[in-house]
């Protein structure tokens, strides 16, 4: 175990809160391996909000696997923290894509949010307490007591994150989390994780294959493309904290880059 | 625009006004449609053997009395309790090993595959053809009676549970696994409820298989229970009072069935509600 993060050579101003170096991931072994990713490095540094963007099938949700600890990388590294994971690790929270499953119908949505503290030993009034908070930081304050089946869809994404935040992860991990909702919807959650990040400073990252919402929403954008797929293009955005759905996504900055993702996308 | 929303508190109102008669005359309706074939085949039944002049088909009212006699007399109670403390703790038994059994099933795929013929096996096995030998090699006692319930009713339970176990999202072990929940609380709360739905069918199917067994056991070596009481009134040819038994095996059986979908519209009232079936 290192006691501090270790010192970075390259010129990055921020440290470094998750690195990965040359990971790979492929099903099957000899000549029906398939391969997914291939030599793949990403950076995230401390607040940041990364999005990751691809086509659909690139391998984006294999990807997500294998930085969650869920599925172990072929080859390569992930350190969180100056630390090598080797499996899932409290510094990092998922949000599945499909709240209507990964929420438990047996459960109140306080009982939902509450359940991974409950895994981490803390006791039954804090647990609670600091899952109303967060339901009550995602818009739902006072609605612990339904369950998830009463709610719209919306709502249970809402809750999902809530749960995420709640666990209290340096690292949130986020696949496709808007794509089972409507526009509007959508919409209201990418603003809402907006505020979320900034109030809370938790770093996001992303997987996503709508261009618009990668760029909409991220500091920093991951294209990966081509089979298997790698890293092939990363665009800093530098809209600041003040996003507006109708004026940043106006601004000439926003449809150059999409333009450029568009371009490279198109390549393969 | 105006129009619209001007009309638009008329339309729920006239609805909802609607509603309220046509819910409570519906619930009239649904009484009416599942209770007139009963009164219907009693009142047939009744008439049709009142004249009865075959021995062996008594009259209903002759059938009535004899129940009404051997309840009062306690002849039929005492039978009936030592019946049921059978099955209720067969029914106990066979759902702690059904369920435990399932769980591990379920869990460790190359186990299911090793048992999977012989489980299947037993499932296939006319549960009553095993009474003679369990009681044979057990004897005549009260706990091999519950032991051949529990091993009839053990095996429904067993296979619902390791299906509900394999039913189970993907998503909620993914859910499990990001956010290291540890092993028994991951059981107890997300497992468990998981497989709950296929858990209570099981025990549904196993009930009357249970009573049957119950029944089967009390016919063999036995001098207690509603099963030697029909079968002991038939050897004795006081017919009415083997029906009287029958019919009382059957009413049991009904109020079991209707009180346990009372408890499990309780207990799986998030699975019904949430529409997840």
């Amino acid at each position: 175990m290192t006691t501090q993060a270790p010192v970075e050579t390259t010129m990055e101003t921020k440290p470094l809160l998750m690195k990965v170096r040359g990971m790979s991931m492929s099903y099957g072994a000899g000549p029906a391996e398939n391969k997914i990713l291939e030599n793949l490095d990403l950076d995230v540094e401390y607040g940041q909000f990364i999005s990751i963007v691809g086509p659909s099938g690139v391998g984006k949700t294999t990807l997500l696997r294998c930085l969650s600890g869920l599925l172990k990388p072929k080859a390569g590294t992930i350190e969180v923290s100056g630390t090598k994971i080797n499996g899932p690790h409290p510094d990092l929270a998922v949000v599945f894509q499909d709240y209507s499953r990964s929420l438990m119908p047996w459960m109140t949505t306080r009982e939902n949010v509450a359940f991974p503290l409950q895994g981490k030993g803390i006791g039954k009034a804090e647990r609670n307490k600091l899952a109303d908070e967060h339901l009550a930081a995602v818009g739902l304050e006072g609605q612990g007591g339904k369950f998830p089946w009463e709610m719209s869809g919306g709502m249970q994404q809402r809750v999902a994150i809530a749960r995420a935040l709640a666990y209290n992860a340096k690292v949130l991990l986020m696949d496709e989390p808007f794509a089972s909702v409507d526009a509007q919807t959508r919409f209201d959650l990418e603003d809402l994780v907006l505020d979320l990040q900034h109030k809370l400073g938790v770093t996001i990252l992303l997987v996503t294959h709508d261009i618009d919402e990668a760029l909409y929403l991220a500091d920093k954008v991951v294209v990966i493309a081509e089979k298997p797929a790698t890293v092939v293009d990363e665009i800093v955005t530098g809209f600041g904290e003040t996003r507006d759905q109708l004026a940043t996504k106006a601004d000439p900055r926003f449809t150059e880059a999409r333009a450029r993702i568009l371009v490279r996308l198109r390549q393969d | 625009m105006t129009n619209a929303t001007l009309n638009a508190p008329a339309v729920p109102s006239r609805a909802s006004k609607a509603k309220a008669p046509s819910s409570s005359a519906a619930a009239g309706r649904k009484i009416l449609v599942s209770s007139w074939l009963i009164v219907a085949v009693v009142a047939a039944w009744w008439f049709g053997s009142a004249n009865s002049t075959n021995f062996f088909i008594p009259s209903l009212e002759s059938i009535l009395e004899a129940l009404v006699r051997d309840l009062g007399n306690g002849v039929i109670i005492s039978g009936a309790w030592y019946s049921l403390s059978n099955l209720f703790v067969g029914l106990a038994l066979a759902a702690f090993f059904g369920i435990c059994g399932g769980l591990l099933l379920g869990e460790v795929p190359l186990l299911l595959k090793i048992v999977d013929p012989i489980i299947h096996f037993f499932r296939a096995v006319p549960q009553a053809a095993l009474v003679p030998m369990i009681i044979g090699v057990f004897g005549m006692g009260q706990g091999p009676k519950m032991g051949t319930i529990a091993f009839a009713c053990m095996w429904p339970i067993l296979l619902n549970t390791i299906d509900g176990i394999l039913g189970i999202e993907p998503t909620v072990r993914k859910f499990s696994k990001v956010y290291r929940i540890p092993r028994g609380l991951h059981f107890r709360r997300v497992i468990l409820p998981g497989a709950t739905p296929q858990i209570v069918a099981g025990i549904r199917v196993a009930l009357p298989i249970g009573i049957t067994v119950m029944v089967v056991s009390e016919m063999f070596a036995s001098i207690e229970g509603l099963g030697f009481y029909i079968l002991n009134s038939s050897a004795t040819f006081k017919v009415p009072e083997t029906w009287a038994g029958a019919l009382l095996v059957g009413v049991i059986g009904y109020i079991i069935s209707i009180l346990f979908v009372l408890v499990e519209k309780r207990i799986l009232r998030w699975y019904h509600a949430s529409g997840a079936q």
